[in-house]
């Protein structure tokens, strides 16, 4: 590069860029790029922000108000609104009961198609990534249909297996491939430093496949937390997920974009703070399979 | 502390129909103490067997004994053995210091006390003191070999198995570790099974070498035995860097005519050839000599084809020419010798040098003269292997 810039400044005789400016210009570009991404991605969110923070009745007035005097008003009619809290709480619970249930039956059922010889395991493998591949509004009257014969409709054991249903391929995909990344020689370390073939798994393996856990634990949660089509069909009062209360602020007449904004902000939050938990896990996690280097 | 017996030990992977034998009909004796390196190319069936004594592959016919006991049933957990992996296989999520008590822990009754002294002892025997905190993937490759040693020797087992421990280091470090555990070995008198697809690793460290090929023991014994007095042509030819020469050859009368030279055969070596037809002349590269001019039958002309200096000795690649077949073989010479490609030598074989082998068995039927010491020596090494 440099020599070739070199050799065209002296050919033409002129040195009208010289390189600290290339540097400065390509920082400045660099830079710029940067910034426009980041608006772009980062300004539907201050846009839900704000109009969460806006008075009712200029939520969503044109042109937009850019300045304003904050109120909470909308978060405290929220928090006011049992039935909010109830469907917020209900989601936080059956949520979390699926992310540890999809993990205690993924991450086995993971563990053994990778480590030991399964007759049909690339056919075991499809057939459990199956499940997801009909669109859920396939599916969701059958769903409908046998959750109403098993008397699971609008029970929260129902919405946690219906999120297990969800989740489950992801769970053991991505984990076998994270298992499979790890070498089958620490298990067998372990064995041979007086471990059962158990606690070579409980000790070792588990331990070494925590960014993976984490992972699908976190993509789990949050497929789980916006999942709506499921919760319009299969409940009715009682195990309201909170997506689909925030759905109740699109009325057939009117949309109340202050409450909607603000119900929306608050749904994020469990994310960030599952997020930032398990967050210097993640970076691990999401190359899949290379923890251990060989 | 305990000897291993391999009693006609045979393995075979995949259905009966199209299974793969790797470890075909071997019996061994490893003595109290010895250090006996497995040594073979890929696919030799080293590792297999380690791991059937390990008890990490269960062998499909015969029986292996620790001590007086048969372990045939035992998992590795109850065949008090260490082992060291190739890609050391320390725990990622746990300290060295974990990594070192993990054994200890799951198989003895040691208190806290007991494991901390011993794995501090340990450590420091490793030279590893420093690192007790640290996570494995925070050392160096010669740091985690170390610890992955330590781990093994915290243990104080009956056995030591090491599969390739050394193949992940580069060349002054695997020099370095070798001496080390050489050293180690000797100071803890462990009985110690080395596997290894590297000929310098197993002539440097080995008491006996077990060589391997196809799943088949091609010989037992020390070094230097298999390096003077090779079984067969795969031992001689696997032992030794740059191999040994080989050069086929038809008899016809007491001279064997092999592409581009005769070889003359000296009246022993009449005797041993016997009336076969057909024999495979072998010599090693240091032994050839190379001559600007013929002085004896026994040379024969070649050209140069390329020179690789080492610096002290230089290894010349030769061709001799005969009826449009090429025969290359390596001959070492004096690094101060000048000599380029494309240069016409002289080749001379000497007699006391030569091997002979069966051409379809591969067997030896000649083996090289050595000097009086040396052959007294060496028979005195294999007396108690007999």
């Amino acid at each position: 590069m440099a020599t070739q810039d070199t050799a065209v400044d002296s050919a033409t005789g002129s040195q009208w860029i010289d390189k600290d400016t290339r540097e400065t210009i390509v920082t400045v570009v660099r830079h710029t790029i940067l910034l426009t991404w980041s608006f772009i991605v980062l300004f539907p969110l201050y846009w839900l922000a704000s109009m969460s923070l806006k008075p009712p009745g200029t939520a969503n007035s044109l042109p937009p108000e850019w300045i304003f005097l904050p109120t909470v008003y909308n978060y405290i009619q929220l928090i006011q609104d049992s039935g909010f809290v109830e469907a917020f709480a209900n989601s936080l619970v059956m949520v979390s009961a699926s992310v540890v249930l999809v993990l205690l039956i993924g991450v086995p059922a993971a563990y053994v198609l990778s480590r030991y010889d399964i007759p049909m395991e690339r056919d075991i493998l499809v057939w459990i990534l199956s499940s997801r591949m009909l669109p859920p509004i396939a599916v969701v009257l059958p769903f409908f249909i046998i959750f109403r014969e098993l008397n699971l409709f609008d029970t929260r054991i129902g919405m946690v297996l219906m999120y297990v249903s969800i989740n489950l391929s992801l769970v053991v995909w991505v984990m076998k491939a994270f298992f499979d990344g790890i070498p089958e020689t620490l298990e067998e370390a372990a064995r041979v430093d007086g471990a059962t073939q158990f606690q070579g798994f409980t000790k070792v393996v588990l331990p070494a496949a925590k960014p993976g856990i984490f992972s699908v634990a976190i993509i789990s949660f949050i497929f789980a937390w916006i999942e709506l089509l499921f919760g319009l069909v299969l409940t009715s009062f009682e195990a309201v997920p909170v997506t689909l209360f925030v759905y109740s602020f699109i009325g057939s007449r009117s949309i109340e974009w202050g409450m909607l904004a603000a119900a929306s902000t608050a749904m994020i939050v469990p994310v960030v703070i599952f997020l930032i938990a398990v967050n210097k896990y993640l970076a691990a996690g999401l190359s899949f399979g290379v923890v251990i280097k060989e | 502390m305990a000897k291993i017996t391999i009693d006609d030990v045979t393995k075979r992977f995949g259905e009966s129909d199209e299974s793969i034998v790797a470890v075909d009909d071997v019996s061994l004796d490893i003595n109290d103490g010895e250090f006996v390196v497995f040594v073979g190319p890929s696919g030799s069936g080293k590792s297999t067997l380690m791991r059937i004594v390990a008890g990490l592959e269960t062998q499909t016919e015969g029986d292996v004994h620790i001590g007086d006991a048969v372990v045939n049933q035992l998992g590795p957990r109850a065949r008090d053995i260490a082992m060291v992996f190739q890609n050391y296989a320390l725990y990622p999520n746990m300290t060295v210091e974990e990594n070192m008590s993990f054994g200890l822990k799951m198989s003895t009754e040691m208190s806290d006390g007991e494991i901390e002294e011993t794995v501090t002892s340990a450590a420091e025997m490793m030279d590893i003191g420093e690192l007790l905190d640290n996570k494995p993937g925070e050392l160096s490759g010669g740091q985690q070999q170390r610890v992955a040693l330590g781990r093994a020797i915290v243990r104080d087992p009956n056995v030591f198995l090491m599969d390739e421990p050394l193949s992940n280091l580069d060349a002054k470090l695997r020099a370095e570790m070798r001496t080390e555990i050489n050293r180690l070995q000797n100071d803890l008198d462990v009985t110690t099974l080395y596997v290894t697809h590297d000929q310098t690793e197993a002539m440097t460290m080995g008491d006996r070498l077990v060589i391997l090929n196809y799943g088949e023991l091609q010989q037992v014994g020390t070094p230097l035995e298999c390096f003077y007095r090779p079984s067969n042509q795969f031992v001689a030819g696997f032992l030794g860097s740059p191999s040994m020469n080989f050069f086929e050859g038809a008899v016809e009368g007491g001279t064997v005519r092999a592409d581009g030279f005769d070889y003359d055969l000296t009246e022993r070596m009449q005797s041993s050839v016997g009336s076969r037809n057909e024999v495979v002349l072998g010599v090693r590269p240091e032994d050839m000599t190379l001559h600007d001019r013929a002085n004896t039958s026994h040379e024969f002309e070649a050209v140069v084809d390329v020179v690789e200096p080492m610096g002290s000795i230089s290894y010349v690649y030769l061709k001799a020419e005969s009826q449009g077949h090429e025969q290359t073989f390596i001959v070492e010479t004096d690094g101060q010798r000048p000599i380029s490609e494309g240069d016409t030598v002289y080749v001379e074989i000497p007699d006391e040098d030569v091997h002979l082998f069966d051409a379809k068995s591969g067997e030896t039927i000649h083996q090289r003269h050595l000097g009086d010491d040396a052959e007294i020596a060496l028979e005195e090494q294999m007396q108690p292997a007999e």
